[in-house]
């Protein structure tokens, strides 16, 4: 699209707004259409010179110049042909029916009327055009979202019934909510952990059921920004994995840092948060990939694997004999 | 001149907006400023596309004849009830949840088609209200194929990609994009396969690139497409097999959870063990999901899923470790 049809896709929005909004700051308006001030004085420049087909003096929009130089405020007038908005189109009906289908799958079950009142009314507006995109997110069950926006709200502390994927086992951690987080496909719910005095960051769907413990929530700051990415506590460190054809999924499923193509495969290294979920991808890949450098990193899964047969030699033959 | 152009694009737009009748080329030609001045030829060239490039921002400009009989020239006009946004009111609730929806998205694209639909909202009096603290989102589109595939959808034009292999290359109308769990797919008519198939983006292999022009077919209903969304769902599950799986106290709890208690198995599992069935497709993928477990979950059943899981273990309890290589 030109700039100039981008240009005119904004007026047909900016002037209804400056109409709905007389004496705004031209910052307001640059933060709200997220663009430069500069960019809206532009705009307004090409305000001011249309208007209604003759050109005489009183068909032109107005736009008072000397107050937009001057104190930074925004008066337009004498453009009652252009009261309303255009239409949504596609891509803007589209894009707001996918942001809330995400909160949808988030937001407590209190709030999905409220929800599914804005998606009836985009559809209304903007019809078919709304079925051409469909978002999925990994969250909670409706009780845990309804339990823990409740709690994040009012500052109730948690017991989690988790089960944790990487430690392959259900915990009980007692944490003190700060929000729910959507990276991504998934909802995470990032707290203070009581156990491990630190910031811990759970999966809404691995959270099997959340129970207030009738205890208010501590303060504990401000977690930090990275700690979603970051489960464990040591930093990450590079692991350079071969993976089978089968798996390269690999390479573009979890964050990593380079793939590379080699003769039976790819080697694609990762960034190791945790080595508990190294041994946990190790093992669920078995035959399709393994450990390149450094070669320590795999022990972990190699004794698991170890002690996983010994179990299956000690409860006996399978029953094919 | 950009201003300018944006100056004429507007007057048209408002020229048209404000006539009830169709108004001819030659009249538009008098009265919108920026049209004086050109040759009959480059008036010509330059309506054309002003009128197609109004038409691609989603202004209605219709062509039509005010004589019944079109013995007339045909002219141009815009409906207002074509062009407004209709009266929008939405409750208190529904202007937090409105605040939400601006921050979801980081991803560029995106971001700036929520935030254009917000800003005709507020300039249709509508204005979104802040919302409840302890609630981010944060959602990226990062398949570098997005934006192309995105706009394609929307604007109904065909595109093509090497899919999976390079050099495997597929012709594909989009008709729907889905984002499910953090990946993006597209759902289309694959014209090389001739049926609905679903892609996902970060297996193209090579620039998407446009084939032919906008709006050159037609996506089947909405209840078609959720029909073919979900039947090509890849993470779409009926459980066809049922595998008898011992676990040993609170291991493994997404097998747990989505299996039963065998209250009466077969033969008494190990002390400390729970035997579950859990319904399944996949061997494969059942046995990975299995040997992440390690010790704590033990096949009883079927024979070719036991072997899968040994098979795999095997593969890494004989790679060395560490310390037997030093």
């Amino acid at each position: 699209m030109s700039t100039s049809a981008v240009q005119v896709a904004r007026l047909l929005a900016l002037i209804p707004y400056l109409r709905q909004h007389p004496g705004i700051s031209l910052s307001k308006v640059a933060a709200e259409f997220g663009i430069s001030s500069q960019q809206v004085r532009r705009d307004l420049e090409v305000a001011y010179f249309c208007g209604l087909p003759g050109g005489m003096p009183g068909d032109l929009i107005e736009v008072d110049m000397d107050a937009v130089e001057g104190e930074g405020i925004v008066n337009l007038s004498n453009a009652d042909v252009l009261s309303r908005p255009l239409r949504f189109t596609p891509d803007e009906a589209v894009a707001l029916v996918l942001a809330l289908q995400a909160i949808r799958a988030v937001a407590a079950p209190s709030s999905h009327a409220a929800v599914d009142g804005v998606l009836a009314t985009l559809r209304s507006l903007a019809g078919d055009a709304t079925g051409q995109a469909v978002m999925t997110v990994t969250a909670g069950t409706p009780e845990v979202n309804a339990t823990v926006a409740g709690a994040v709200d009012q500052g109730r502390r948690l017991r989690l019934t988790y089960d944790g994927l990487s430690r392959g086992e259900t915990t009980y951690p007692v944490v003190d909510p700060v929000h729910v987080e959507l990276r991504d496909g998934s909802a995470y719910l990032e707290g203070w952990a009581l156990d491990r005095s630190g910031w811990r960051t759970y999966r809404m769907d691995r959270i099997a059921a959340a129970e207030p413990t009738g205890e208010p929530a501590g303060r504990h700051g401000t977690p930090p920004r990275r700690a979603w990415l970051d489960p464990g506590s040591g930093a990450a460190t590079e692991v350079t994995l071969w993976v089978s054809p089968r798996a390269a999924w690999v390479g573009e499923y979890y964050p990593c840092v380079r793939t590379q193509p080699v003769a039976d495969g790819s080697h694609v290294v990762l960034l190791v948060a945790d080595p508990t979920w190294l041994r946990w991808l190790l093992l669920r890949l078995g035959a399709d990939a393994a450990v390149v450098a450094p070669l320590a990193a795999g022990d972990g899964a190699v004794i698991a694997a170890r002690e996983a047969l010994a179990a299956y030699e000690d409860a006996g033959p399978g029953p094919e004999g | 001149m950009a201003p300018r152009k944006s100056e004429r694009l507007l007057n048209l737009t408002i020229a048209l907006l404000v006539s009830r009748r169709f108004v001819a080329r030659e009249q538009l030609r008098g009265i919108v400023e920026g049209y004086a001045g050109l040759s009959d030829a480059a008036f010509q060239r330059t309506f054309e596309r002003d009128k197609d490039e109004l038409r691609s921002l989603g202004v209605p400009v219709e062509t039509g004849h005010n004589e019944v009989f079109f013995d007339d020239e045909p002219g141009y006009r815009i409906r207002r009830s074509d062009f407004e946004l209709p009266p929008v009111d939405l409750s208190h609730d529904e202007r937090v949840v409105l605040g939400l929806a601006a921050e979801v998205f980081r991803d560029a694209t995106l971001a700036r088609s929520t935030q254009a639909a917000i800003a005709k909202l507020r300039a249709a009096g509508v204005e979104p209200e802040p919302g409840p603290m302890g609630f981010v989102t944060a959602v990226t589109a990062a398949e570098p194929g997005f934006t192309t595939v995105w706009d394609a959808c929307l604007s109904r034009t065909a595109v093509s990609f090497d899919y999976r292999e390079p050099g495997e290359r597929r012709t594909v109308e989009p008709w729907r994009m889905l984002s499910r769990s953090g990946s993006w797919y597209v759902l289309g008519h694959d014209r090389g396969k001739d049926a609905p198939r679903m892609f996902k983006l970060s297996r193209m292999r090579s620039e998407v690139r446009t084939v032919g022009e906008p709006r050159s077919y037609s996506p089947p209903p909405v209840g078609e497409l959720d029909r073919l969304s979900q039947a090509l769902d890849p993470s779409g599950r009926s459980g066809e097999r049922d595998a008898v799986l011992a676990v040993r106290g609170e291991a493994a709890p997404a097998l747990r959870r989505r299996g039963t208690v065998l209250h009466d198995p077969p033969a008494p599992p190990p002390a400390g063990f729970t035997v579950y069935t859990v319904p399944y497709d996949r061997t494969d993928e059942l046995a990975g999901e299995i040997r992440s477990s390690a010790s704590g979950v033990l096949v009883l059943a079927p024979p070719d899923l036991r072997d899968a899981v040994i098979a795999g273990l095997r593969a890494v309890a004989t790679r060395p470790s560490s310390e037997e290589i030093a």
